[in-house]
């Protein structure tokens, strides 16, 4: 190991040379840690409300006619009970009676939202007449899962944008950093040094500058995902949407960072190094020294 | 002892048509200091880089201590075995002069392996080749040509090779600065049995040499044309001009 420790403290001290083009690499690392954090813990957070949205609207149904306005009238207390008797069923619950009439407002919470048709063939089984509808709530549904899903999209395809421009990117910023560096490989090789020491010297250099590039583009991009969520949140509210229904819409959701995004992120960290890494390392053992130093010479 | 022989050697560079050596046979021994010599564009310094294993010739072979360069890892060589000093220096000009040597040193593995300890043996090295702390302690890039130079041949130095390989050393010299460098490359060869090889355009630098070889458009010069080539004062190593040196030194 202590054979080693050279090529580490090269590695470090040429961090501190050559400012420019490290920080031109670090920049690069920095912008697309810092989308990706924007586009994932967006990406992130619609996914779980949808679930939850999906969870919370997909399972609460009602019975009613189906065309509105309709003579028919609402289900009975006793047909309500009678259908709240049910396997896919968590919890139901059912209105006072009108005096004018028996009709009642009943809500059936089904276990899960894939349970819906399921229930609805058991309902009619039990006796419920055609004419009724066996349904949740889609105004609300949409309302709530339309514009996340919106933006489940858009920060999923900005995601792979981000990812695709910094890997090409990142190519050829190491492509460029290893014949600007040319001579200084040529020097070392000349001197001795194996061309594995030389990869993991410049191995060193890349994670060093990713791990602070990381740090740094996580705090920017959690500073900024939050009022990136809520300008893009308005805009995926069509102004229809908004007249139709009357209830309060979602504008805002709480975007979170959290571990798992954490850790999603340092893999992309980990793949734009492994990125310059590789490509560094291919240059580097094409080089043979003589080469270099003929050229220069 | 022999050290290095090279064996029917024939060097073409990538890419082109002609060969730049064409059949050289020669060999150096421990102990001795050898002097190329030759016109511009001969082919003195492709020799150098095929000997000190930066390349591997065309056709023939180059043996170090009767193995083939071929075969041996040419990094540990290069690390180890031999020290160049480049004709265009080839150092880190972005590190300071000490630097370069004590990466030298530790690249070489070399046997002093604390950090301190090793920094005072690459001043005293500078110090050696006339490089004052001060100097050292600057980049390269702030150095003159000659102070390079003298970094250059303190580098090589660095790893106590057994093989000395230097291409126009003194060439960024002045006088008093050579003649202090050619004392240490002859103490070098006959007192620590090392083996010197010079390329040298310099009447001073053949003149300390036991051996000089011509070398023209790829191939060794021998004999008449050899000579014709030599600065008038060179002695060579043929029998004749052993008598007429033992002559003069008797005078
Ligand atoms: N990379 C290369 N590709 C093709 N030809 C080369 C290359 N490097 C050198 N040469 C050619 O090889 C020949 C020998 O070059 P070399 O550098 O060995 O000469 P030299 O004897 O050291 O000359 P000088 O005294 O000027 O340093 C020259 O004709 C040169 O043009
Ligand atoms: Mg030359």
């Amino acid at each position: 190991m202590k054979k080693y420790f050279y090529v580490i403290e090269n590695a470090l001290l040429n961090l501190s040379k050559n400012k420019g083009r490290n920080f031109l690499q670090g920049a690069m690392i920095f912008a697309v840690i810092t989308t990706t954090v924007i586009a994932l813990s967006i990406h992130n957070t619609s996914v779980t409300l949808i679930s939850e949205y999906k969870a919370h609207f997909g399972s609460e149904v009602s019975i009613s006619p189906e065309r509105m306005p309709s003579n028919l009238p609402g289900i009975t207390a006793e047909q309500a009970l009678a259908f709240s008797q049910s396997e896919y069923l968590r919890d139901f619950e059912v209105s006072e009676p009108d005096d004018s009439s028996e009709a009642v407002d009943a809500v059936f919470y089904l276990k899960s939202p894939e349970l819906l048709e399921a229930f609805a063939a058991e309902v009619r089984g039990k006796g419920l007449p055609d004419g009724y509808k066996v349904d949740i709530d889609r105004d609300a549904y949409a309302r709530m899962v339309t514009p996340l899903e919106g933006l489940q999209d858009i920060s999923f395809t900005f995601l792979l944008i981000v990812l695709a421009l910094g890997a090409a990117i990142m190519v050829l910023l190491s492509v460029i950093a290893v014949r600007e560096r040319k001579y200084e490989i040529g020097v070392l090789r000349a001197m001795g040094m194996k061309k594995r020491k030389l990869a993991m010297g410049l191995g060193v250099e890349i994670i060093a500058i990713t791990c602070v590039c990381y740090l740094f583009g996580m705090i920017a991009g959690w500073l900024l995902s939050q009022p990136i969520s809520d300008a893009l949140l308005t805009g995926q509210q069509s102004a229809e949407l908004m007249n139709a229904v009357a209830a309060q819409p979602l504008t805002s959701v709480k975007i979170s960072v959290s571990p798992l995004t954490a850790l999603e992120i340092f893999g992309v960290a980990i793949l734009l190094a492994s990125i310059a890494g590789i490509i560094s390392v291919r240059q580097v053992t094409k080089y043979e020294p003589i080469k270099i130093l003929m050229e220069r010479n | 002892m022999k050290c290095l022989e090279l064996a029917d050697v024939y060097y073409r560079y990538e890419g082109s048509a002609d060969y730049v050596l064409k059949g050289i046979t020669a060999s150096f021994e421990s102990g001795k200091v050898y002097t190329i010599i030759g016109e511009s564009g001969a082919g003195k310094s492709t020799l150098l880089s095929l000997i000190s294993g930066l390349d591997v010739c065309t056709e023939g072979d180059v043996y170090y201590e009767g193995k083939s360069l071929r075969k041996l890892d040419r990094d540990d060589y290069r690390a180890k075995s031999v020290g160049v000093i480049f004709q265009g220096y080839n150092l880190l000009t972005n590190f300071t002069a000490v630097y370069n040597i004590t990466l030298s040193m530790s690249i070489s593995e070399s046997e002093i392996t604390d950090r301190q300890a090793k920094k005072e043996a690459a001043y005293a090295l500078l110090d050696n080749m006339g490089v004052d702390r001060e100097t050292a302690d600057r980049k390269i890039l702030y150095l003159s040509g000659g102070e390079q130079q003298r970094v250059g041949i303190a580098r090589a130095l660095s790893h106590n090779p057994d093989v000395i390989i230097a291409d126009e050393p003194t060439g960024n010299l002045d006088a008093e600065t050579e003649g202090a460098v050619l004392n240490i490359f002859t103490r070098l060869a006959h007192e620590d049995g090392k083996c010197v090889i010079i390329v040298t355009h310099s009447e001073n630098v053949t003149a300390i040499a036991d051996e000089v070889i011509g070398i023209r458009a790829g191939k060794l010069l021998s004999g008449t044309e050899y000579r014709a080539s030599l600065p008038c004062h060179v002695s060579y190593p043929s029998q004749e001009n052993l008598e007429t040196k033992i002559k003069e030194n008797e005078q």
